[in-house]
């Protein structure tokens, strides 16, 4: 009845003292801060999906390893800031020139594709055709059935010797700088008459080019023979013609030229003369595709030709088919040509709020989801080494003598190791999972906890109301938990706080050494990226992390702070 | 009391071997830690580097150096024998044995640490007297919160920081080494010597080359200026808010309040009577942070390319020089436990109230 009766007053009197607890709390201003900043990482890392479209590596979602940008490409914002405040007018920024490259379509059926035809027997269609093989990388998000359809027919009994069809588009490129990378892709299927030896009866030959117009076209596909000696292929690295400055930097390791699933044997320097025999089997791997997926990247320690120029203006990206019809005049013949993800991504020199990472991966992305380790780890850690400090602590506290002696022998002795270069040992040999992180920093971390909640038992072991206690008969254990315990929480309490800082700084540092979980993005990571990458003039780069860590680390400290004035009367008073 | 001090230190030496021994264990367990076998472990860089004749003349020097194989009580006393008679093996990466590649990297350590940790003692005490001369104004609580602010930036960053500011956009310090490249090819010979022999008198000429000596030194402190920077940044607010907080104590007692009384100007009242008095700690834990040299640089070294201990720890994990870094992981650990047996026998030494226990 007694029991009933007292549980609700209890009960209300713990709340109360909460209330007043975290009054006080409240009412302090570092603490208020600290708070504030706590809260907003913890959004951060509880939802970052909110912030940022991208993954935690800063990829694209469905794109995974497909660059969003160039490498090491700087914010967005800059351009919009004058040179003299250290704004960089000569950015440009990603283009996407085909608005639906996933089915090319003529002007003149509400497209935005230009044609001229040069000779007779070529008709230009849309088609249906649907191509079911992976669409390449960067225009899964214009996947969509059709194509377009270039034929070339005639009676028997006449040569047209040679018709020669462009299908291209125009257009403007506004920047005052040039972009770092190029992306073209189109996707080719023949069909036609043949001869006896399997051949078609009218050839056809492709190339695909890129330039400005009035000026110089480049030729993108076919391939050279000898790709390093074909210095008429531009490899997406550009270089500025009117101030001859090289393009932004662009790392050597995007330099290999990619020609995908492009078949030579049949292919002698754009010609094609066989055909594929049904759409329905085609895929990348058939010969009877050609999938010139181009991804031009920089040879190093040669010229490049120059394809963009500093000055805004027009470029023309199109294809160029010319049909020869020279074999046979005596039979009916007909080539079809199908395109296919006929587009050009132009990655520009400026990305998102935060630029990229040299991987050409978004930072900022990085960055949000940066937070949610730095929480996670810093947290656990907190909770571990309070846990072992407190059970330590009390258990050498009160049970004295050589219990005492031997926990505080063994305390000094861990206080006394180097810390980081024996994490850096413990992680280098057992692997830097981010479960190893947590309870290696927490195993190296409760001894200072653990020395002061010993020093607070051993006062109150001592008080009479323990004496009491055991006077009643209260065992060991009940007198710990509920005499001692409740005696030491506000040192927990500023303790959980005051040991996140070290953690999070400390995993900051282990990442930055290049012990980080590959799997996961951390901000030490970031800093350890940015230090590979050697790009030192990046500060968009650096400064971010870093803050991150010092603010995240300031709060916590704040926070300790602010209990320890909240929870010690005798600081209150003096403030 | 002689006596008492005496025992004392015995005490603490005793206490010190102890210690020593442990951290042997630690290191023996380490070794024992690693997943399968650690000659497999430990060779595992070579695979496919250097021929497999050479990877088994690698482990039959591991097993002989180490003892692997023999019953464990024999590991261990070899074990034991080796790290006492500094014998860490041969660095897989250097092929020189270990000790002669520490010997060569420890100098610039010492005068990395040893730099910038007596800056931050001296900046750090002066700005805290200076602060306490001012408490209770805005220099007082900002002085606090910067040095709490600069103490939780991540070293490393700072570092970042600095070779983004001074080396990429302003081109004034260098970003890597410890003294410029270009001497690789000839140092500067500040101090030579030409010695003559004729058949009866031998003359040594020595020669002092002040504009050498100049680009001698001038050369290290232009590479040593940024990594000290940052360490000195980092590390001086710990002793601003030891010597606040000790002399807070100190100017509260009744004797700096008699010294006032006697009309002693303000400066001399501080310096003189209170900072003497608030010494105490500071000492000891100057004495601690010395002992901590050799292994607070680890990040710094490496951001700077600093070549000492530090930076040599972060090269061995590239290359998984395990030998490597178990060897100055030890060395770290004796160096701390000296220093605190120098900073128990000076506090034993100088404050005579201690009780010898």
């Amino acid at each position: 009845m007694i029991g009933v009766a007292k549980r609700p007053s209890k009960l209300a009197f713990t709340l109360g003292r909460f209330a007043g607890f975290l009054k006080l709390l409240f009412r302090n201003g570092k603490s208020l801060a600290g708070l504030t900043i706590i809260a907003i990482f913890c959004v951060l890392a509880v939802v970052p999906q909110w912030f940022t479209p991208f993954n935690n590596l800063g990829q694209d979602i469905t794109e995974r390893g497909f660059p969003l940008a160039g490498g090491s490409t700087a914010p967005v914002w800059l351009r919009y800031i004058p040179a003299w405040l250290g704004g960089k007018p000569t950015l440009s920024e990603n283009m996407y020139v085909f608005q639906n490259p996933g089915y090319p379509k003529l002007r003149r059926d509400d497209g935005e594709l230009n044609f001229t035809i040069d000779g007779s027997g070529i008709v230009i269609n849309e088609s249906d055709a649907n191509y079911p093989y992976v669409q390449p990388r960067g225009f899964l998000k214009f996947a969509e059935p059709g194509s377009l359809n270039v034929t070339f027919s005639r009676e028997e009994g006449i040569l047209y010797n040679e018709s020669r069809v462009i299908i291209f588009k125009e257009f403007d490129f506004p920047y005052l700088g040039v972009p770092s990378r190029f992306y073209g892709n189109i996707e080719l299927l023949v069909k036609g008459t043949v001869d006896v030896k399997g051949e078609l009866d009218a050839p056809v030959k492709v190339t695909v080019f890129l330039g400005p117009v009035g000026g110089r076209m480049w030729r993108l596909w076919p391939p050279p023979n000898n790709p390093i000696e074909d210095s008429r292929v531009p490899r997406g690295f550009t270089r500025d013609l009117v101030t001859g400055q090289p393009g932004p930097i662009v790392k050597p390791e995007y330099g290999a030229l990619v020609w995908d699933n492009a078949s030579y044997t049949w292919v002698d320097r754009g010609w094609i003369t066989s055909v594929s025999t049904d759409i329905s089997v085609i895929d990348s791997e058939s010969n009877s595709v050609v999938n010139a997926k181009t991804d031009f990247g920089r040879p190093p320690n040669r010229p490049v030709p120059m394809v963009f120029t500093s000055v805004p203006g027009k470029y023309i990206y199109g294809v160029e088919m010319i049909f020869s019809d020279r074999k046979n005049s005596s039979k009916p013949v007909s080539t079809s040509v199908f395109i296919d993800d006929f587009g050009l991504i132009l990655f520009g020199t400026s990305f998102g709020f935060m630029g990229t990472d040299h991987h050409g991966q978004d930072l900022f992305a990085q960055l949000i989801y940066g937070t949610r380790i730095s929480i996670y780890l810093g947290v656990m850690v907190a909770v571990l080494s309070v846990t072992i400090g407190l059970a330590i602590g009390l258990t050498a506290g009160y049970m004295g003598r050589v219990v005492d002696e031997l926990l505080m022998r063994f305390t000094d002795i861990l206080l006394m190791l180097p810390g980081l270069p024996l994490l850096v040992v413990l992680v280098a040999v057992l692997g830097a999972t981010i479960d190893n992180l947590i309870i290696l920093l927490g195993l190296l971390g409760w001894m200072g906890f653990a020395r002061m909640v010993r020093s607070q038992v051993l006062s109150i072991k001592e008080r009479p109301f323990v004496e009491a206690a055991k006077a009643v008969g209260a065992g060991r254990f009940h007198i710990i938990v509920s005499h001692v315990v409740p005696s030491v929480m506000p040192l927990i309490y500023i303790s959980l706080a005051m040991a996140v800082p070290g953690a999070v700084t400390a995993e900051a540092a282990l990442s930055w050494l290049g012990f980080y979980d590959p799997f996961r993005m951390s901000w030490g990571r970031m800093l350890n990226a940015f230090f590979e990458a050697n790009a030192t003039t990046n500060w968009w780069w650096v400064v971010p992390p870093g803050a991150c860590i010092a603010a995240l680390a300031a709060a916590f400290v704040l926070l300790g702070y602010a209990l320890d004035e909240v929870l010690n009367p005798k600081l209150r008073q003096r403030r | 009391m002689h006596v008492g001090l005496r025992s004392y230190i015995l005490k603490r030496l005793v206490y010190s071997f102890v210690l020593v021994i442990l951290i042997i264990m630690l290191n023996f367990a380490i070794f024992k830690m690693m997943p399968g076998d650690p000659i497999q472990f430990l060779t595992r860089p070579f695979q496919g580097k250097i021929s497999p004749e050479e990877i088994q003349a690698q482990q039959d020097l591991l097993r002989q150096i180490w003892g692997f194989g023999d019953p464990f009580h024999i590991q261990l006393v070899k074990y034991l024998r080796n790290l006492l008679t500094w014998n860490f093996g041969i660095s897989i990466v250097g092929k020189t044995p270990i000790a002669e590649l520490m010997a060569r990297r420890i100098p610039y350590t010492l005068l990395l640490l040893g730099s910038a940790t007596a800056l931050s003692i001296v900046f750090g005490v002066l700005l805290g007297v200076a602060v306490i001369q001012r408490r209770g104004t805005i220099w007082d609580s900002g002085a606090v919160t910067s040095s709490l602010v600069l103490g939780s930036l991540p070293t490393f960053w700072l570092g970042l920081v600095f070779l983004v500011v001074f080396f990429g956009f302003l081109q004034w310090f260098p970003n890597a080494g410890a003294f410029p490249r270009i001497w690789a090819l000839g140092w500067p010979q500040a101090l030579s010597s030409t010695s003559k022999s004729s058949p009866n008198t031998l003359s040594i000429a020595f020669s002092f080359d002040i504009g050498q000596a100049w680009t001698l030194v001038g050369g290290y402190l232009h590479h040593l200026f940024l990594p000290l920077l940052t360490l000195t940044i980092f590390s001086f607010g710990s002793w601003l808010l030891l010597t606040r907080a000790t002399m807070l104590d100190t100017i509260a007692e009744d004797y700096i309040v008699t010294a006032r009384a006697k009309g002693l100007t303000e400066r001399s009242v501080l310096y003189r009577h209170a900072l003497k008095n608030a010494s105490l700690p500071l000492i000891t834990s100057a004495a601690l942070s010395f002992g901590f040299i050799l292994s607070g640089a680890i990040i710094t070294e490496t951001v700077f390319t600093y070549p000492g201990l530090g930076g040599w720890i972060w090269e061995s994990i590239q290359t998984l020089d395990y030998q490597v870094l178990m060897a100055v992981f030890y060395v770290i650990s004796i160096c701390v436990v000296v220093a605190n047996i120098v900073a128990d026998i000076l506090y034993g030494i100088i404050d005579p109230r201690i009780k010898y226990g």
